[in-house]
Formats: C-alpha cells, structure tokens, sequence
C-alpha cells in the first residue's frame, strides 16, 4: 500500500448505516474525506454515531449502502488484515491480552498482515513508554494490572508502533485525568507535525489543538458536516 | 461363561425400587424431580424396548440399505440433540455439522467395524450399528459443548478479538485461542474417560459383554478400541466442525457477525 498522490488517503461517500433492529439508521448519505496529512477531529453527541462511523473504516461493521475507498480502492475489495494492517484503530475501552507490557506491544507483529514491518527493538520501547509518561512501569510487568488510563495509553502506541497510514481514535482520552489528556493531545500534535502522520480522532471534549491546523467536523443529524 | 441369566418380567419390575428410592428422595427433600424422574424411567424403558424391537428387526433382515439407514436416522437424531443444546440462531452451523458429523462417524465406524474388528460384511448390523452408536453418542456430546463454548466465548470476548483484527490480525489469528478452547472442552470428557476406564469405573459396552458370557479379555480388547474409537472420532469431528464454524462466525469483512443477546 504505498502512498497515492491522486486519491485522498480515505474517501467515504453517501453511506448509509443501520444496525440491525434499530428504528432509524445511524448514518443517511453521510460524506467525508481525509488528505494525507491531515488532522481530523470529529466530534458530536454520545450516541451520534461517533464509534460507529470508525468501526466501519475499519470493516468491523458492514454498511447497508455507500462506498468507503481507502487510497482510491474500495476497502471491500481490500483483504481485511491488509487494510487494518494500514490503519491504526484504537477503541474507546482499551484491550489488553493476558501477557506482559512488552508482549502486548509487540502482538501486531505476531500477525501475518504485519510480518514484513520492522518490529521495534527494546530500546525503542522504552523511549516510547518515556514519550507516553509510561517511563515508570517496566515492559516485563503485566498489562492486566496496569490503570485504564495506562492501558489506553499504551494501546495508543501499540498502534503507533505498527506503522499505520491513517490513525483512528476513538475518544482516546475518555479514561484520563484532565493532565494524562493533555499529554496524551500533546503526542499526537507532535505525530502529525513531525512525522506527517494523518489521524481521525472522535471526541465529546472541546479539545483544541495547539501546534497543529485541525479540521473540524461535527457528527449531527445522521451525516457529518464541517465545522467552521 | 456362556450362560446367560435373562430377566423375567417381574425382576424387571422390580428394578422400580431405585426408581421409588428417586421418588422418595426427591419428595421429601423437595428437590422438585418427581415430575422429571417420572418421565425419564418411563421414556428409558419405552425408548430402549422400542430400539430392542428395532434390532431385532433389522439384525434379522440383515440388509445394507436398512443398515444405513438406521445409521443416517441415528446421526440426524444426534443433530437434533446438537440444535436443542446450542440453541444459535445468528450463525448457521446446522448443515455443516451435520455433513461433518455424518462423514466422520461413518467412516470412522467404516474402519472400525470393517477393518478392526473384519466383519463380513462391512456392514454387517450386529456390529455397525451399536459401533456407530456409541461413535455418535460420544462425539454429539462433546461437539455441543464444544460449540456451545465457542460461540459463548466469541460474544465475551468480542472486544479482545476486535482488537487483534484491528491489529491486522486475521480471524483465524483473532480467534486461536477461542478456537482451541472450545476444542478442548469437547474433549476433556473423552480423554478423563481414557484416564479413569478400568479404575473407576467399568464402561457400559464391556460390563454388557462380561454379563452376556464373553471371557473378559475378549471384552477389554472391545473395550481399548471403543475408547480409542471414541477419543479419534470426538477430535476429528470437534476440529472440522469448529474449523467450518468459525469461519461462519464471521463476514465477509471478517468482522464478528455474533451480536449480544
């Protein structure tokens, strides 16, 4: 999947989405696109469709009609691991195996989608755990024991470290103090400006960013509208 | 050692005294089974005298199509059992299981009863059918256990396995573990049996042997290929059937089709 100057990195058009017994439908012809590069910030009322808009980038749900295009191609015609391969999602209540901090960050590479990227080496891990106030908890220790907040964090890098194109985070600082959440906006401000990584973040807070041009969407009405 | 002892009406009959032990138990204890035992000694003694009957029968006909045939209602029975126990509705496992359940007992049936034993012929009913039934017996157990623990884990775990999808994981990676479980819990039943046979307790096939006249060593030689029969037959079974139904559980996206409940 190597990067395409032509297409925007992901391109959704007039889809529609409900799920199955629901009286009405979550998304009506809902459009959206994200330029490589970009800093995307959506946001919208509980139950609006924030999580569900990301999941279906992600193919863990399936669109009644529309199309999702992820540089140019239809992601139904991608194979599945290889277009989650390409995207780093992080869910709103973090998951964690049973097995230690190190082990947990590694798992992407235990995947075949993921065989060819290069893993990260011990001191790489650390340096990351420092970058994400994590500096304190040893990667031999178990992931179960740790906070939420610890847990989200380090599933925030678990999909750093697989090298995505595009990061999908859903409300990633749900589960942080008000001071967790600032570092945790302050890294990925860092990562679209020093690496160019391209993100789509849903979120209820007000967060604005600092050392980054976000754009603004806001989840109302079944569809997604800019905001200006 | 060829002298049997049959039982007469009245000492059948007089078997009931465990069933009024039950009875009794149950009534003055208020377990709430009276209704339940009540229905099960009669539905034992209907059922075992109406497939006495049918033995009989087809024992005397001696017939390859009325052979297979009892076999065919045998496993479709056991399919009914598997669909009463699982109850899934949002995965359809029912076809599947069953060509799976009907390839594999016969020919592990095939095998035992033609090649082990070399009955002439193949399928010669005396020793197809109660061979096949204990396969089948067996095996339906340990596929609705198996079953039933995979698609209970796949709703539990939901979250755990979308996060290894998100990951890049594929769903045979996402769910591994899930998968193995449920294998595994099919077959602990048959494996504890291997461990406990001859020890704790004396299997139902080789007791009827010894109590029909057959000299002991005869009826444990029976008895070590009925086990081994049983543990093979579960696992191959258990492993296609949790194989096929898996890859059921999810889309074509390899997204989780099972919602909760």
């Amino acid at each position: 999947m190597n990067s395409d100057p032509i297409h925007p990195l992901l391109e959704i058009r007039e889809l529609v989405f409900r799920y199955d017994g629901a009286p009405s439908p979550v998304f009506e012809n809902l459009g959206f696109t994200v330029a490589a590069g970009q800093f995307i910030l959506v946001r919208g009322v509980s139950g609006a469709g924030k999580s569900t808009l990301l999941r279906l980038v992600c193919r863990l749900n399936r669109p009644q009609s529309g199309s999702i295009l992820f540089k140019g191609r239809n992601i139904d015609d991608l194979p599945p691991s290889e277009l989650r391969s390409a995207l780093g999602y992080v869910a709103q209540v973090p998951q964690m195996i049973d097995a230690s901090v190190r082990e947990n960050l590694l798992l992407p590479f235990s995947f075949a989608a993921n065989r060819k990227k290069n893993v990260p080496g011990e001191e790489e891990l650390r340096k990351m755990l420092d970058d994400f106030y994590l500096g304190d908890i040893s990667p031999d220790q178990s992931a179960m024991k740790l906070s939420t907040g610890q847990k989200q964090r380090l599933a925030i890098m678990r999909a750093i470290l697989q090298q995505p194109e595009l990061l999908l985070l859903d409300e990633p600082t749900s589960a942080l103090d008000t001071e967790s959440a600032a570092m945790v906006f302050s890294i990925m401000e860092q990562l679209n400006v020093s690496k160019g990584m391209s993100m789509v973040t849903v979120t209820h807070t007000e967060y604005r960013p600092e050392k980054v041009v976000p754009v603004f969407y806001r989840l109302e009405n079944r569809t997604l509208n800019l905001e200006r | 050692m060829s002298h049997i002892i049959t039982i007469s009406t009245w000492q059948l009959l007089l078997a009931l005294v465990f069933i009024l032990l039950a009875q009794a138990s149950s009534f003055f204890w208020h377990l709430g089974l009276n209704r339940d035992i009540a229905v099960g000694a009669l539905r034992t003694f209907s059922q075992l005298f109406l497939m006495g009957y049918a033995l009989t029968f087809i024992l005397g006909f001696e017939n390859v199509w009325l052979t297979l045939l009892v076999f065919a209602v045998m496993v479709v029975s056991a399919m009914f059992i598997v669909k009463g126990r699982v109850k899934e509705k949002q995965v359809p496992y029912i076809v599947p299981t069953f060509l799976t359940m009907f390839i594999t007992y016969f020919i592990t049936t095939l095998f035992v009863s033609g090649m082990i034993v070399g009955t002439t012929p193949w399928w010669e009913p005396r020793y197809f059918i109660p061979t096949g039934g204990m396969v089948i017996g067996n095996s339906m157990s340990a596929i609705s256990i198996a079953l039933e623990r995979l698609f209970r884990d796949l709703r539990q775990q939901r979250e755990l396995v979308e996060m290894k999808l998100s990951l890049g994981a594929n769903y045979r990676e996402a769910s591994d573990d899930l998968f193995r479980n449920a294998v595994k819990a099919g077959m602990i039943p048959s494996i504890n049996a291997m461990m406990g046979v001859g020890l704790v307790f004396i299997p139902g096939m080789m007791s009827g042997q010894v109590l029909a006249g057959t000299d002991p060593l005869i009826a444990v030689r029976y008895q070590i290929v009925v086990m081994f029969m049983l543990v093979g037959s579960t696992a191959v079974t258990s492993v296609v059937v949790m194989l096929i139904v898996r890859k059921r559980c999810f889309g074509s996206g390899e997204e989780i089709l099972l919602t909760h409940r």
